[in-house]
């Protein structure tokens, strides 16, 4: 018999042809980084300004953190802005040349070639961003809605293409020099850019989006989210022209004040949502997503202690290690541990069960191993902490140990999502 | 959420099905959740016509659920026409779930 469906304006999703190569690159990058971190544990007696540290530090913000985000990002952009994903072209040009790119720049911090293989994969990276960039103007453009969480995407995609921008820059200065100082002075901007906003702005946003409609819950409080995008980026134009201008470095608490707050209204946001949730179980994947919230604030303690020894003139080295080390392998990794389980899974079931419905199919949650996701979870949390003690106390046997159960995660997360990935249909409990 | 009808004798019937039809997210079938606004019988016709709702516009499972929904009144229904068609007016809220759906949530 004929059937028809009329759609009353339901929304369609990226294709996940676009999205999944982003998911695997992303999962085997952070196979790759937690390994390199296991037989480099060495530098961490060195200054932060070190070959490896650099390698396994772009490799964690660009190979994981980014190309993840990117990922997700092209996938959720339509549910944030209410329309859909500009060109699929686009997204595949941004992730090819970003693919090609992150190993180039890798490769050129690791053997520190400061030539050639460091400016391709700087080149290769921007116009990878450049692609993006356009795709997520051009997508907020022809959406219906231009609300506080478009602004977010918008605003972290132009950081992100100046924190890649500036980095070009600061690669080309190491064999021309055409800053005015060298490198290692403007690394703390380029840093922060990426960090506050790039990856708190985008993930805040969409977080703030993503959080309540997992935990069903119908909170929203825009206001509280304008001043959220307010704050955040007032910190960091703060303190871009504090670093530029070379103003008393006691001044440095401002923007971390500003952040600070900016987090405290955020966590509340989130608070808020939890409360009144309908859904009143609380799945493993959330409690993660919901844990890399609280784990927001060690970046933070780490943070206040570098500015007060800068304020005093110490060099601390440690300190600075230890901020980064808890906000890629701390706050990044536990967002997108908890998100990847909470996003995969939809994306492969709709392209395996989409419109083949005859009888009860798996649900998301069934395409991926719980057992292998809670054993992930606990040596994620036990590397994570050996290896902060490890940085703390720099004691080797804790760092060997830490690094040793980060990357015994990596393996599970890569193992769950390629099971994700790789699902068979399954229709009445049979496979087709 | 009542569900509204012209036709009490096949409704239940019709619900029998939708009783089947989930949400994969949620865990919890589309009636007990409110999705289902109205079914109308157009006997003459032969023509089944659904109104009903997603949690959200930017539902990913959308077509998924609105395809199960068609499938299912199609086995109970083989000699009508299936007409499903989506509306976000009103927009699904909470307050839809069932008693049954809210201690299946609250478990």
């Amino acid at each position: 018999m004929i059937t028809g469906v009329s759609d009353g304006g339901l929304q369609k999703t990226t294709s996940y042809k676009v999205v999944l190569p982003f998911y695997v690159y992303g999962a085997l990058s952070f196979l790759l980084a937690c390994g390199l971190l296991l037989v480099n544990t060495s530098a961490v007696h060195s200054h932060y300004f070190h070959p490896q540290t650099l390698a396994i530090t772009h490799l964690m913000a660009l190979g994981w953190g980014t190309m993840l985000i990117l990922g997700a990002s092209h996938q959720l952009l339509p549910v944030i802005i209410e329309g859909k994903l500009d060109s699929d072209v686009l997204a595949y040009f941004s992730f090819f040349l970003a693919a090609t790119g992150i190993p180039f720049l890798v490769t050129g911090f690791y053997l520190f070639n400061t030539g050639r293989i460091l400016q391709t994969g700087a080149v290769l990276i921007n116009a990878a961003v450049i692609c993006y960039f356009l795709n997520v103007l051009n997508s907020i453009f022809e959406s219906k809605k231009n609300d506080v969480y478009a602004w977010f995407i918008a605003t972290a995609s132009l950081w992100l293409f100046t924190t890649v921008f500036f980095g070009l820059l600061l690669v080309f200065n190491f064999s021309r020099s055409w800053l005015p100082n060298n490198s290692i002075e403007y690394l703390s901007i380029h840093a922060h850019m990426g960090l506050a906003g790039w990856f708190l702005l985008l993930v805040l946003g969409v977080a703030s989006k993503l959080i309540p409609m997992f935990l069903i819950s119908k909170y929203t409080n825009t206001k509280t989210m304008w001043w959220i995008y307010l704050l955040i980026n007032t910190a960091l134009i703060g303190f871009v022209l504090l670093k530029t201008y070379n103003i008393n470095t006691r001044f440095y608490y401002s923007p971390f004040f500003l952040v600070l707050i900016a987090l405290v209204l955020f966590t509340n946001y989130c608070y808020k949502a939890y409360k009144v949730r309908i859904r009143k179980k609380i799945d493993e994947q959330m409690k993660v997503s919901l844990l890399s919230v609280a784990m927001l604030f060690l970046p933070l303690l780490s943070l206040i202690i570098v500015i007060y020894f800068v304020s005093m003139n110490i060099q601390e080295s440690k300190m600075v290690l230890l901020y980064g080390f808890c906000i890629f392998f701390g706050w990044v990794t536990a967002i997108i541990l908890g998100m990847t389980f909470k996003t995969l899974p939809f994306i492969v079931w709709n392209m395996v069960y989409h419109k083949r419905a005859v009888g009860k199919t798996p649900a998301p949650k069934e395409l991926f191993s719980e057992k292998l996701y809670q054993i992930m979870s606990v040596l994620y949390l036990l590397g994570f902490l050996l290896f902060l003690f490890g940085i703390i106390l720099l004691n080797d046997v804790l760092l060997k140990a830490g690094a040793a159960s980060l990357l015994l995660s990596a393996v599970f997360y890569v193992c769950n999502v390629l099971k994700t990935i790789f699902h068979k249909p399954q229709i009445n409990g049979n496979n087709n | 959420m009542e569900i509204i009808t012209n036709d009490n004798i096949k409704c239940p019937l019709a619900l029998e099905g939708l009783y089947e039809v989930y949400d994969p997210e949620i865990g919890l079938n589309v009636v007990d959740l409110g999705l289902i606004y109205g079914i109308n019988f157009d006997d003459s016709r032969k023509i089944i016509q659904t109104i009903m709702t997603l949690t959200s516009q930017f539902c990913p499972m959308g077509e998924s659920i609105t395809s199960d929904v068609t499938q299912s009144l199609s086995s109970a229904f083989p000699d009508y026409q299936i007409d499903v068609t989506l509306t976000f007016d009103p927009s699904w809220s909470s307050d839809f779930i069932s008693p049954e759906g809210q201690k299946f949530l609250n478990r």
